[in-house]
């Protein structure tokens, strides 16, 4: 009896464990919960680089824009507005994952996601405007 | 080594405080990006910081926007650890780096802010 029950259970392979995870069914949870976690550990990085580099600012008006003249230019504002899109993702994310805990989002957690998706691409896109209106002198 | 010094916290309140830190967060995050976005030398000038920082609130915002953060921030990395089966040993180690980090970038957050002059005309 031991023995049936046994076989049925599914054995985690800890050599394979990325080819294991990558081979289960996601749904929008699934996939909600792979990118709060990438999101996540891309802006605490971010959030030590940030402090790293505003240090400057501790030694004066010319080191501190001598740092930030590295940061301006529109390569790097890109890769800002991208960051927004880590922003986003998680902060409306985070909202979804509150609802879903605090106010029985759990009914209705999948229409969440969709609007996380559609609410995040329209202030990345309002956020693009904000940033490059000066570039592109709209 | 470890093996009974495991802390008997289940984690029920650093999931509070998960929650309430990341609710605070969305409108810091947003509004930060807002504000240093909107004119592009906001973020970019030290006419600009040094403009801001004369604000005491000003200040007030963003020592706790930073601390909430790494705070944020480290607690759900050492939730992404909490994932995994971990001997106690790695536990410590884990915590005490994700601890050790935290302090010091919060020190140095605190000591930039503090280093930029109030009250005072600019250098």
């Amino acid at each position: 009896m031991a023995e049936k029950i046994n076989h049925k259970i599914k054995t985690f392979d800890q050599k394979e464990w990325i080819k294991t995870n990558l081979s289960y069914q996601k749904d929008s949870g699934s996939w909600a919960w792979i990118l709060h976690r990438i999101s996540g550990i891309a802006l605490i990085a971010y959030l030590f680089l940030h402090i790293w580099s505003l240090s400057p600012l501790t030694q004066g008006k010319a080191a501190f824009e001598q740092k930030m003249a590295t940061y301006s230019g529109t390569f790097f504002s890109l890769i800002e507005w991208f960051l927004f899109a880590f922003v986003l993702f998680h902060a409306l994310n985070g909202v979804r994952i509150v609802i879903v805990d605090w106010a029985d989002g759990a009914r209705y957690h999948k229409q969440l996601y969709l609007y996380t998706w559609v609410i995040g691409i329209l202030l990345f896109l309002a956020m693009g405007f904000v940033m490059f209106s000066h570039i592109l002198k709209f | 080594m470890f093996k009974y010094k495991s802390s008997k916290d289940t984690g029920a309140k650093s999931w509070v405080y998960q929650r309430i830190t990341g609710i605070v967060l969305v409108v810091f995050a947003i509004g930060h990006y807002i504000l240093m976005h909107y004119q592009p030398e906001s973020g970019k000038t030290y006419e600009a910081v040094f403009a801001r920082m004369q604000f005491g609130w000003y200040r007030i915002i963003d020592l706790t926007f930073v601390t909430l953060g790494l705070y944020h921030g480290l607690n759900g990395v050492w939730g992404i650890f909490r994932d995994y089966d971990l001997k106690p040993g790695t536990k410590i180690t884990v915590i005490s780096i994700l601890v050790i980090f935290g302090l010091a970038f919060l020190f140095w957050a605190y000591y930039i802010v503090f280093s930029i002059p109030y009250g005072k005309p600019m250098p």
